[in-house]
């Protein structure tokens, strides 16, 4: 236990909106990423919700919300979605995530 | 009518994630690129439209180091003619007077033209000077918060809506004259290809320096620059409560916050 | 864009990744009228990786690699840990020479992108391509929004997400098997701490690789490479294995490893200055297309799906390059026969399969395939951890190496199966 309270104090945990805040971004006006989410009904995996590393999907109420503002640009919500409900491209104009160290 | 119109912009840092080291305090300015000040792409597409509608030309010119060159391929490829980027030790460290006095005399080398658009003010200083200061010099009309404009009477005057706070105002301008378009009244068009090929392939970028401009040196940079910044104040640190509202119903969740807000005394009307 | 006889080129990349960057270079340096298209505002604003590269083949390529490239530091560490509840059983491999550096995959991108440029390739920046231009049959050019761009070889160098090649039914669409996710933090410590706290000199870069609790014991790993001034610490999960078995959001994975030990007392007093994720090809040969070539086109790089996954590496930065550098030298083998068609430009798969590149990836495909089996990534640590815990944990009687292994052992399946495995991985095939 008090191992675990030194730990604690030695490294703090980063919110995934403070790492997100990390980067530096040009958002675009218009989204990249559209969902479909009536193809979301019946879905039991729902893995875009934990496996999008930018945090975009979530369930509220059973029913799926996402945003695109956080998107890191890897493709797994297109790759994982099982119902095929994800339309995804690239943002135009070099939007997006902009790595510096990549 | 074709129209010979003029945008000014601005390359800043991206001011959005200059990072506090919270340990040292100072600002983690590493691998931070250097963007066309985003309120200036609503000018650059309102011009864009303009042209679109009336025909004519969209020079862009900005005052900055070299590096802005960019930024200015970006605007090329949005759709831009032409660029001009003013660059020139001695034109470093200008406050908004060096700035607009330096920005009057290059407009005024390009000078027929028509009209002479801004942003409405910049992320990494926001003094929304420069547009006025410019018309001062130039001694033209000028106009802030423009959101839509139209010509009449063939090529005499050009009627321009602008926003204020809760209204919107309807002002009919002699050209040449001067606008700062309102931030965020328009989507800024993407790149596209054939633009941006051309800006890599034609030279339409022009470097214009001091030797070419011939401004006493007095006036401008540094040396022209009668603001002192006598003291600066960081922002005070806001505690937060970090509250979380932890059901799943969103009008629960609306008037849980609500309540929220009222116990902080924020009133709701 | 109707296309004035001005804006017609040679050769069409898609792409400014090091697979790329290096066909432009190496196609600029042989006289050819080469434009690369990059989605991103400049090149290697989009690319992100582990962080350790394999110098040789980029010294082939690239003239000047060594004194110009921006090279952090060479790895003169190899560390592979295996990591459960219990504790951490690590290998370490400690050299005087090195063969691979540690890197960011943005900055060297975009070095390659500018030596291309240098060579005189014509890089556009911000356009994204939405699709390659057909007829009859043959690729003859791109196509951007409402824009066309005609070229006589089109390079597909579009990464692992082959939006183009799918649209074009060229390959099918990825599927979870096929692909693993890295997330990863860069983590700002400064050269002195990262000196100290690793046992480095300045120049000196530690590669550094954990199997087992840190990704829940799905196939796959967590890596720290060091920088000059940060380090580089990530996970990749397989992503078949993670859309069944992990728990909890995958940011959360990676936030555990970072505060757990031995990383609370490494990384303390760190700031991240960037988070970041990106897919890799998993699958080996079975993620290739089946030709990587056709009428007037060549596909290099990530969405040729080379890449090599050996569980305590991960290598795709030198193959891509390498395809892209051996696509130029197609292309230019096609143009002296006078025509690019698919007959003339398979001479590519022939290249790469006499190059190291196939060699290893035929190499180490068996590896590859285990490396996707999770019992490796459980079993493993499991026993080695149990093994030597019983072997220095003890209060008396000081047990026997066999001993205890053996008791680590029970009931964790077969010992069969757990030797061939360690035979596949020592000697391949
Ligand atoms: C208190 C204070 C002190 C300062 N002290 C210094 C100092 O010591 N040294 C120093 O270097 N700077 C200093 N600055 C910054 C400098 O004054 C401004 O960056 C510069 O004059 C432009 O003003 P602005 O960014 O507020 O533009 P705004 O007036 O907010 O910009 C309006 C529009 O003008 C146009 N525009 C602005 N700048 C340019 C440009 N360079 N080229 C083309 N178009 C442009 C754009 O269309 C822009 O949207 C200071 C600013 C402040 C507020
Ligand atoms: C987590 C992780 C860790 C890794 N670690 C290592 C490692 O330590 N060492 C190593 O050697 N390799 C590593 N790799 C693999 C390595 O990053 C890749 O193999 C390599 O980057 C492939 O290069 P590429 O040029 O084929 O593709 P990419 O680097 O992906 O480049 C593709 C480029 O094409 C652009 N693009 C894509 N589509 C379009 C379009 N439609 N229009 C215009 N432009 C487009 C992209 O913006 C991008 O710049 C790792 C990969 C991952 C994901």
């Amino acid at each position: 236990m008090t191992q675990q309270t030194a730990t604690k104090q030695r490294i703090k945990r980063i919110r995934l909106e403070d790492a997100l805040n990390a980067n530096v971004w040009d958002v675009d006006a218009k989204p990249h990423i559209i969902v479909d989410s009536e193809k979301c009904v019946g879905c039991t995996n729902s893995a875009c919700t934990y496996l999008c590393p930018g945090g975009c999907f979530t369930l509220l109420a059973g029913k799926l919300l996402y945003s695109y503002e956080g998107c890191l640009e890897c493709g797994t919500c297109r790759v994982v979605c099982p119902k095929d409900a994800v339309t995804w491209n690239y943002p135009l104009s070099g939007r997006g995530v902009q790595y510096r160290f990549g | 009518m074709p129209l010979d119109i003029v945008v000014c912009v601005k390359w800043v840092p991206n001011t959005q994630i200059v990072n506090i080291d919270p340990r040292t305090g100072t600002l983690i300015r590493e691998g931070v690129p250097s963007i066309i000040n985003p309120h200036d792409l609503n000018a650059v597409e309102f011009g864009l439209t303009l042209k679109d509608s009336y025909g004519g030309r969209l020079t862009a010119i900005a005052m900055s180091p070299p590096s802005a060159k960019a930024g200015l391929e970006f605007l090329i490829g949005m759709g831009v003619d032409r660029a001009i980027l003013i660059t020139d030790r001695v034109f470093a460290g200008a406050d908004t007077l060096a700035t607009s006095y330096v920005l009057a005399k290059a407009i005024e080398r390009l000078m027929p033209t028509d009209l002479i658009i801004f942003g409405q003010e910049t992320i990494d200083s926001s003094t929304a000077h420069i547009c006025a200061q410019t018309a001062s010099w130039l001694k033209l009309p000028y106009i802030y918060y423009v959101i839509d404009a139209r010509l009449e009477d063939g090529k005499k005057n050009i009627v321009v809506k602008r926003v204020l706070e809760r209204k919107i105002e309807v002002f009919e301008l002699p050209l040449p004259c001067l606008m700062a378009i309102a931030m965020k009244s328009n989507v800024p068009r993407p790149v596209t290809l054939s633009n941006k090929i051309k800006a890599k392939m034609e030279n339409l970028i022009e470097v214009w320096n001091n030797e070419m401009l011939k401004l006493n040196i007095n006036c401008v940079g540094l040396k022209g620059s009668p603001t002192v910044v006598s003291k600066s104040i960081p922002t005070p640190v806001v505690p937060r409560k970090k509250l979380k509202f932890e059901g799943t119903d969103p009008i629960e969740a609306a008037r849980w916050l609500l309540d929220r807000l009222a116990e902080e005394g924020v009133r709701v009307i | 864009m109707d296309p004035p006889s001005a804006t017609k080129f040679d050769v069409a990349i898609v792409g400014a990744g090091p697979a790329g960057a290096s066909a432009a270079y190496t196609l600029a340096r042989k006289g050819f009228k080469v434009v690369v298209l990059e989605r991103g505002r400049t090149p290697g604003s989009k690319n992100l990786f582990g962080g350790r590269v394999y110098s040789h083949p980029l010294e082939l390529i690239f003239e000047g690699f060594k004194n110009e490239a921006p090279i952090e530091r060479w790895t003169k560490r190899e560390v592979l840990s295996f990591v459960t509840e219990e504790g951490i059983v690590s290998v370490e491999y400690a050299s005087g020479s090195s063969t691979s550096f540690t890197a960011y995959l943005s900055k060297l991108s975009a070095w390659m992108a500018s030596k291309a440029e240098s060579a005189g390739a014509i890089l556009v920046t911000d356009v994204r391509v939405d699709d390659i231009l057909m007829e009859n049959g043959k690729a003859v050019g791109i196509v951007s929004g409402g824009d066309r761009l005609y070229a006589d070889v089109v390079v597909i160098a579009e990464g692992v997400n082959r939006l183009l090649c799918e649209r074009r039914n060229i390959t099918p669409q990825l599927s979870p098997e096929e692909v693993a996710l890295g997330v990863k933090h860069v983590i700002r410590l400064g050269t002195d701490k990262i000196n100290d706290r690793f046992g480095l000199d300045s120049n000196e870069g530690l590669a550094w690789f954990l199997i087992g609790k840190v990704t829940d014991y799905l196939p796959g790993g967590a890596f720290l490479y060091t920088n000059s001034t940060t380090v580089s610490l990530g996970i990749v999960v397989f992503l078949s294995h993670a859309m069944k078995k992990v728990k909890r959001h995958i940011y959360e994975v990676l936030e555990d490893l970072r505060t757990s030990p031995p990383f609370t007392r490494l990384l303390e007093g760190g700031s991240l200055v960037e988070y970041g994720s990106h897919l890799t090809p998993e699958a080996g040969l079975k993620m290739m297309p089946k030709k990587l070539y056709g009428d007037g086109f060549l596909i290099v790089g990530d969405a040729a799906g080379l890449l090599i996954n050996l569980g305590y590496t991960v290598r795709g930065v030198d193959l891509a390059a390498f395809s892209g550098y051996l696509a130029a030298e197609a292309i230019e083998e096609a143009h002296s026969l006078g025509s690019y068609t698919s007959h003339n430009l398979s001479c590519y798969e022939r290249k790469l399969n006499d190059s190291f590149v196939m060699k290893e990836m035929k190499r180490h495909d068996s590896v590859q395939k285990l490396m996707s089996k999770s019992h490796i990534f459980e079993l493993y640590p499991q026993v080695l951890v149990g093994t030597t815990k019983r072997l220095f944990e003890f209060e008396e009687a000081s047990p026997k190496l066999l001993e205890a292994a053996k008791e680590s052992l029970k009931g964790k399946g077969s010992k069969f199966k757990m030797l061939l495995d360690a035979i596949t991985l020592m000697r391949g095939p």
